[in-house]
């Protein structure tokens, strides 16, 4: 496969040239009720090129056709030289990389045969359904996926990775009386088939919740101090912050680089937040990007200050700033476009979940994520289920739990951060640009907003 | 292909389908990136033993024998099902391939590109164009004997302004989708429905709050749109989870509410003569007078359903066949005539005679929560606030909540300004009583 690649750069008329060749094995077993719906193993492959001509813009070439890959190369030549540009298009400058990245795959999923995952997820599907006759539908998922992926470039780039996922989900469906709740619970790791067994419980703890959420009042909307688990906190700082981050928001846009000014104050001292792609085992962790730069730990808020962005070359050339190893493609059918990694907000300086709760009369306990959805400077976001917090102890649990809010104004509402981090491996992804789902992963401890407006009875 | 792989596989049906791509796209009013996608593939479906397995391979020269293997050893963990292929039947005439799309050139579509960046420049605004244009083969098969396929052309043209003000972010978006390539008229709708939409939102006004009447745009609509859609799938019937399930023949909705899927629509951008199970496409009604009148179904929910499949049928290269809806048609209007979108009078002149209240053209996190319910909630993108019957500027910390089974019992209007939005075809809707809250 090299020698096909290096051939076909070799032949290359343009000025920079890239090519990604990818090859994934994927099955997926999927249950709805007692039924199983699909059980398949499937193979996909392709490659894409980008090349870049000076004075013209990026041509580029996806195909499915492995034997169109010197084709492809001279029609995405052309495409760039279609595209003339006055202002040309910099990549900033990285040290060729020349490695062979294995991941660990922990079991390789390839080995397993499709009946012994079916058995799997049977299992976690039977653990919910099994809660009460109460929960009256199901969906559980079982998914895996080996990908061989080969990146050369001709700064002298020469990448060969292999990259597992697995993910395992649930849905809960619990009904009564026309009252229909859900629990919902997903795992995805950068792993193989050891990493994904003894987890009836947890599928069995949603189901639980589903059932116990038929009972519970819906929240009273209105303005709370607001806790948020683990698992909110994450997806609340990729959504809400970790977008705007993105270098591709603001590098051709004056007054989107005057808002996300480096030296800016976003939040109180005690908020740090991170992206961190080199992170050790995680969904989002990869040793290289999908432009062959390497992955690290790039700070984007220190102590409430915004020190930091998300790039690719391109990004990081405009702006005069460094590359991070953040540009990414879900796949041969994509360009890289500057996506996150494993983005957290790292541990606060003391404090246990009880330090935050003790002095809060009345509040709520956001835990959990259905979903959220930013629009820039605006964001909603559906907790799994919540709790109200009454004289510094979590009470009773309500449900229907939405937060909406202004970013800033949220962010530097944050005014207490537990020590407690743990990073959250869920499977899905995130969703940009057409490209979706993309493996990350998000992490943060128990966060404090000192006042949110909480939706519910509206 | 298709013949080869049937033969080997005794009781199967399957999809081939092949793709190229041409797409420009405009960053902040440059051109900066052409590009291709060229992508073929095919997927088979057996029934082996009474059970039903599924395969798929984007290789060039696939081994078929390889595939229809992989195919039966997912049939025998599959489930078991009575699934009878459609015997062959004739197709309906419907034009899916537009030369003038096909043939346009790289430098047509940059020219379209540009043409829309000049018409949308202006001080302070970020201007952004993507366009695409697909040209694609089909073909399907079954060993019940039917054999199908069609070549279809599509064209997208997405545009939009992001402008940014201190901390106030506004983003104006509208697209063009169709078989065809877009006229001069389509364009210019385009440009003025972002005109339309931008020039009100540079004023924010505080929001009202109460019982109010709102405007759902085309746009805004999704909200309103989704939960009826998820109910009207066959698939939810046979789950148990549609509210409209036992339904069939009532009232349930406002008698001047019509919803039909119209996969033969004229240049729709989602027609086509049969879906990719081989069922030819026909009209299916949905909704009529505000009746429940049917579902939407694939064969493998039909068949589990002792129902028929309405040719609703999409499959992937990868995977089984789902249930997809084409051109949804709300309103009862009909389409396709003339510009995609008629020039836009933001309200669709439903608001002359409302006091106070909303237009709204796009929510935050449509989609989350207890949808089939019926029940939203939502923080508001883009909405604008009307006032003695003149829109007084852009609303921003405003959430607009209620239940789409209550609120579509009685419609306060239907707009003048039907349009496709994506493939759905609809006015813009009032519904009176809509409880607005401010934070």
């Amino acid at each position: 496969m090299k020698d096909r690649l290096a051939a076909a750069l070799k032949a290359s008329r343009a000025d920079y040239t890239e090519i990604r060749l990818e090859r994934t094995w994927s099955s997926a077993v999927t249950f709805r009720g007692r039924r199983l719906e699909t059980a398949t193993v499937s193979e996909d492959q392709g490659g894409f090129v980008r090349v870049l001509n000076h004075g013209c813009g990026w041509g580029i070439a996806s195909f499915t056709s492995l034997d169109a890959l010197a084709a492809m190369v001279a029609r995405a030549n052309e495409l760039s030289r279609a595209v003339r540009l006055d202002k040309p298009i910099r990549l900033a400058d990285t040290v060729p990389q020349v490695a062979d990245a294995a991941l660990d795959l922990d079991g390789d999923v390839r080995g397993i045969s499709l009946a012994e995952k079916k058995r799997l997820i049977e299992a976690y599907n039977g653990a919910m359904l099994a809660v009460s006759d109460a929960v009256v539908d199901t969906q559980a998922i079982y998914r895996d996926e080996v990908s061989e992926v080969w990146y050369v470039n001709s700064e002298g780039t020469a990448l060969a990775q292999l990259r597992p996922e697995v993910t395992v989900s649930g849905t809960a469906i619990a009904r009564r009386n026309g009252t229909i709740e859900k629990g919902l619970e997903s795992i995805g790791l950068r792993k193989g088939w050891h990493s994904v067994h003894g987890l009836e419980e947890r599928f069995r703890v949603v189901a639980r919740r589903a059932v116990d959420l038929l009972d519970a009042p819906r929240v009273q909307g209105g303005s709370y101090p607001v806790i948020l688990d683990n698992e909110l906190a994450g997806v609340f700082i990729h959504e809400a912050f970790g977008h705007l981050s993105e270098a591709d928001f603001v590098y051709e846009n004056p007054q989107a680089r005057e808002m996300m000014t480096l030296g800016r104050r976003f939040g109180k001292p005690v908020l740090n937040v991170g992206d961190n792609g080199a992170a050790s085992g995680l969904r989002g962790t990869l040793p290289f990007d999908d432009e062959g730069t390497p992955t690290q730990d790039t700070p984007l808020i220190k102590e409430g200050v915004l020190v930091g962005r998300l790039h690719s070359r391109e990004t990081a050339a405009t702006l005069g700033e460094r590359p991070t190893g953040n540009a990414r493609a879900i796949s041969f059918r994509h360009p890289p476009i500057v996506r996150m990694t494993n983005t957290y907000i790292a541990p606060g300086p003391g404090g246990s979940f009880q330090d935050l709760i003790k002095d809060v009369k009345l509040g709520v306990y956001a835990c959990g994520a259905f979903g959220g959805q930013t629009m820039l400077e605006n964001f909603s976001f559906t907790a799994a289920w919540g709790h109200m917090i009454r004289d510094g102890h979590v009470a009773e649990l309500v449900k229907d739990v939405v937060l909406a809010g202004n970013l800033f104004q949220t962010l530097d509402r944050i005014d207490h951060i537990a020590r407690d981090f743990t990073w959250n491996q869920m499977g899905g992804g995130c969703g940009k640009g057409g490209q979706f789902p993309l493996p990350v992963t998000e992490g943060a401890p128990h966060v404090r907003i000192e006042a949110a407006l909480v939706g519910g009875d509206v | 292909m298709i013949d080869r792989l049937l033969d080997a596989a005794k009781y199967a049906d399957a999809l081939w389908r092949r793709e190229e791509r041409t797409a420009v796209a405009f960053e902040s009013g440059r051109l900066k990136t052409a590009g291709v996608t060229e992508e073929a593939g095919v997927n088979l479906r057996v029934v082996a033993g009474g059970r039903v397995g599924v395969a798929g391979t984007t290789a060039a020269a696939p081994d078929l024998e390889e595939l229809v293997a992989r195919a039966r050893a997912s049939a025998e963990l599959g489930e078991r099902l009575d699934l009878a292929f459609p015997p062959q039947s004739p197709l309906p005439d419907v034009p899916t391939f537009f030369d003038r799309a096909a043939d346009a050139s790289l430098q047509q579509l940059i020219e379209m590109g540009r043409h829309l960046v000049e018409r949308l420049a202006r001080e302070g605004c970020q201007v952004n164009v993507a366009i695409e244009r697909e040209v694609g083969e089909t073909a399907v098969g079954n060993t019940a004997g039917a054999r199908g396929g069609y070549a279809a052309t599509g064209v997208s043209v997405t545009a939009g302004l992001i402008r940014i003000a201190a901390d106030d972010v506004l983003m104006i978006y509208d697209e063009y989708l169709g078989a065809d390539l877009p006229s001069g008229d389509d364009l210019e709708a385009l440009v003025r429905s972002i005109e339309a939409r931008l020039e009100p939102a540079l004023t924010i006004v505080s929001p009202p709050e109460g019982a109010l009447p709102v405007v759902f745009t085309p746009a805004g609509l999704a909200a309103i749109i989704l939960p009826l859609e998820q109910a009207l799938s066959g698939k939810t019937v046979l789950q148990g989870s549609s509210p409209l399930a036992e339904r069939i023949g009532q009232q349930a909705f406002d008698a001047r509410l019509s919803i039909t899927d119209d996969p033969l629509a004229r240049g729709g951008p989602a027609s086509r003569p049969l879906d990719d199970e081989g069922v030819p496409s026909a009209p299916v009604t949905l909704v009529e007078h505000g009746v429940v009148r049917g579902f939407v179904y694939d064969l493998e929910t039909a068949a589990r359903a002792a129902a028929r499949s309405t040719g609703h049928g999409r499959r992937g290269v990868f995977g089984k066949p789902q249930i997809r809806y084409t051109n949804l048609m709300v309103g009862g209007a009909s389409g396709g005539v003339g510009a995609q979108h008629a020039a836009p009078l933001l309200g669709g002149g439903l608001i002359s005679d409302m006091t106070d209240g909303l237009i709204v053209d796009d929510l935050i996190g449509v989609g989350q929560g207890n949808v089939i319910g019926g029940g939203f909630s939502h923080p508001v993108g883009l909405a604008y606030r009307v006032q003695r019957g003149e829109i007084t500027g852009r609303v921003k910390d405003a959430a607009v909540a209620g239940n789409v089974y209550d609120l579509l019992k009685q419609i306060a209007g239907f707009g003048t300004d039907a349009r496709w939005l994506g493939s759905r075809w609809s006015p813009s809707l009032r519904l009176d009583g809509v409880s607005v809250a401010r934070r």
